[in-house]
């Protein structure tokens, strides 16, 4: 009998422990977390503040879970550090747990600028669902809300907080909504959508200082320009938790470096989700891809592993789903290439009328990158294209028809074909 | 467990299939009331044409299913025993990370409900409403060829 330990309570420890338990129903297994929450939808805090989802559907896994599973779960308690030479880890509170296998699934959190009152009360990470509950004591109070960053969790604020009848300016350094992970064209087409309904986008622009006495008054930018807000959110990015495993000798860069049994280069810990930096198969280079899917596919080869399997991981890559306001859009690995960057092709539609755009970046006849805003139907089977490293020549003209799909490549996929007789 | 098949060579596009499988999933079941309903029922089965072939496609319930894994909204859940993928309208969002992760692109958006389109091998009928639509034979409702 095994103890195992998995630091972190969301996509990756749960799809882990998971792993572990379809293999070994015996050993031990101790989830810790520093939230005050049982494993929730991290994803749908903004669905949760717009009122779209209630509370009981935040859990991500029913009540009955950790104990039918056999497992014990210590929330509310921060890991301070791992000490490999001993396996165990030490708490913000002194306590020491030993383990025999551990898997550290920290999780990223947001990055907050250095400016000028950003330690006031007022202003949220949009991160955990403790912040979600103390912005939503805030909404009757609040008649003006700022957000810094475009990218997805300061535009998913944004549509929370319009939904609840708040005004929303959105101020964003780049010329562009979602930079990391739409092109110009394709982000010029969500930025009118969020502003045909009301939220106010304003570009090439940052947010120098946060004014007021104890409370939160208004915003002032880099331009000189200030405006009325009480409310801040930050979505500017997050960054890997890996406090705990500096100063030992796990190896990490800007997440904890992982091979491609997601294991560290420690023989009994893994990484798993936002914390780890595995290969990236559109980039070729070791990355953080800091996504819900990403990350349970991530502790379910981890726990696999962890449990004396032997599941490779092939990699991650960027893949991102949204919708806002009925414009769907999927962002898929490589999503901008320079013009003067000769190895890479492009193949593009698009039709602005429409709001319907599709974008695919190939190298050597091989997809590395998708992006599709209106039809976001084909999304599934080009990422099968660009996870299977297809060489896509025979097809390449049917790429981008209105009815692509999977027959078309039928006889190019792994796994061969049962269902067709 | 049972499986739909398809035998191509006798599927001629003409997707009755399809219509079946929307009006099974109309509230009236009935064609021509269904055609007629607010909320227009979309099939969940799509005819492809690929190389002088005709392929329909939907949901196969894979037994390690990529969509259930995607769900942020825990909104999928794979049942062993019924061999299926069930999908809880309740919690779905609407992020259409199913329809990214699908490898057979068997997942479609519904962008009016902003509900996915999945086979649910028709769960309240006897066999799915497309077996008995085809009037070729095409489609083929038997248990699963390991």
């Amino acid at each position: 009998m095994k103890q195992f330990i998995i630091i972190g309570n969301s996509a990756a420890g749960i799809a882990c422990v998971e792993a572990i338990r379809q293999r070994d129903k015996e050993s031990k297994i101790t989830i810790i977390s520093d939230e005050d929450y049982p494993s929730y939808c991290r994803c749908l805090i903004s669905y949760y503040l717009a009122q779209d989802v209630k509370e009981d559907k935040l859990l991500y896994r029913p009540a009955s879970f950790y104990k039918e599973n056999n497992i014990e779960v210590i929330l509310n308690k921060k890991v301070a550090r791992v000490d490999p030479k001993k396996n165990r880890i030490v708490c913000e509170d002194k306590t020491a747990l030993n383990y025999d296998s551990l898997l550290i699934a920290t999780g990223s959190s947001p990055k907050f600028p250095d400016i000028s009152g950003i330690k006031k009360n007022g202003v949220y990470g949009f991160r955990t669902i403790k912040e979600i509950k103390e912005i939503e004591g805030l909404i009757p109070l609040t008649r003006a809300a700022c957000i810094l960053g475009g990218g997805l969790i300061g535009l998913k604020a944004a549509y929370a907080l319009k939904k609840r009848n708040i005004d929303v300016k959105v101020v964003i350094k780049s010329p562009q909504v979602l930079s990391q992970m739409l092109d110009f064209e394709a982000a010029g087409l969500v930025r009118k959508r969020l502003e045909e309904n009301g939220i106010d986008i304003i570009l090439g622009n940052d947010v120098s200082e946060i004014i007021g006495e104890g409370d939160i008054r208004a915003i002032k930018l880099d331009s000189g320009k200030a405006f009325e807000s009480s409310l801040v959110i930050v979505g500017k990015g997050v960054s890997p938790n890996i406090s705990l495993v500096k100063d030992t000798e796990i190896k990490f860069n800007e997440g904890i470096i992982t091979g491609e049994l997601l294991k560290t280069n420690i023989a009994n810990i893994y990484a798993a989700g936002d914390v780890c930096e595995s290969y990236d198969i559109t980039t070729g280079k070791h990355s953080v891809n800091a996504l819900w899917p990403i990350a349970v596919e991530q502790g379910k080869a981890a726990g696999a592993n962890m449990a004396g399997d032997s599941v490779k991981y092939d990699g991650s890559l960027g893949i991102n789903s949204i919708e806002f306001f009925g414009l769907a859009v999927v962002s898929l690995g490589i999503y901008k290439v320079k013009e003067a960057d000769k190895e890479f092709e492009e193949l593009k539609i698009s039709n602005e009328k429409e709001a319907r755009y599709k974008k695919l970046i190939l190298k050597n006849n091989i997809l590395v990158g998708a992006v599709l805003v209106g039809d976001i139907r084909p999304s599934g089977v080009l990422l099968r294209l660009i996870r299977e490293r297809i060489n896509i020549s025979s097809i390449k003209d049917a790429l981008l028809c209105e009815d692509f799909g999977y027959p078309d490549m039928i006889d190019l996929v792994k796994g061969g074909e049962k269902i067709y007789v | 467990m049972k499986q739909l098949y398809y035998d191509v060579k006798k599927c001629l596009g003409c997707k009755s299939c399809e219509v079946a499988c929307a009006v099974a999933h109309s509230l009236s079941d009935e064609l021509f009331k269904a055609i007629k309903e607010e909320k227009l029922s979309l099939p969940r089965k799509k005819v492809f044409f690929s190389k002088a072939k005709n392929y329909p496609v939907s949901c196969r319930h894979c037994k390690d299913p990529k969509c259930v894994d995607a769900c942020m909204a825990a909104a999928l859940t794979y049942d062993k025993e019924k061999g299926m993928v069930l999908h809880d309208e309740a919690r779905c969002v609407g992020c259409w990370m199913c329809v990214m992760v699908c490898p057979y692109g068997a997942v479609r958006p519904n962008l009016k409900t902003k509900m996915p389109l999945r086979c649910d091998k028709c769960k309240d009928k006897k066999e799915p409403s497309c077996v008995k639509a085809c009037p070729t034979g095409a489609v083929i409702w038997q248990e699963e060829v390991k």
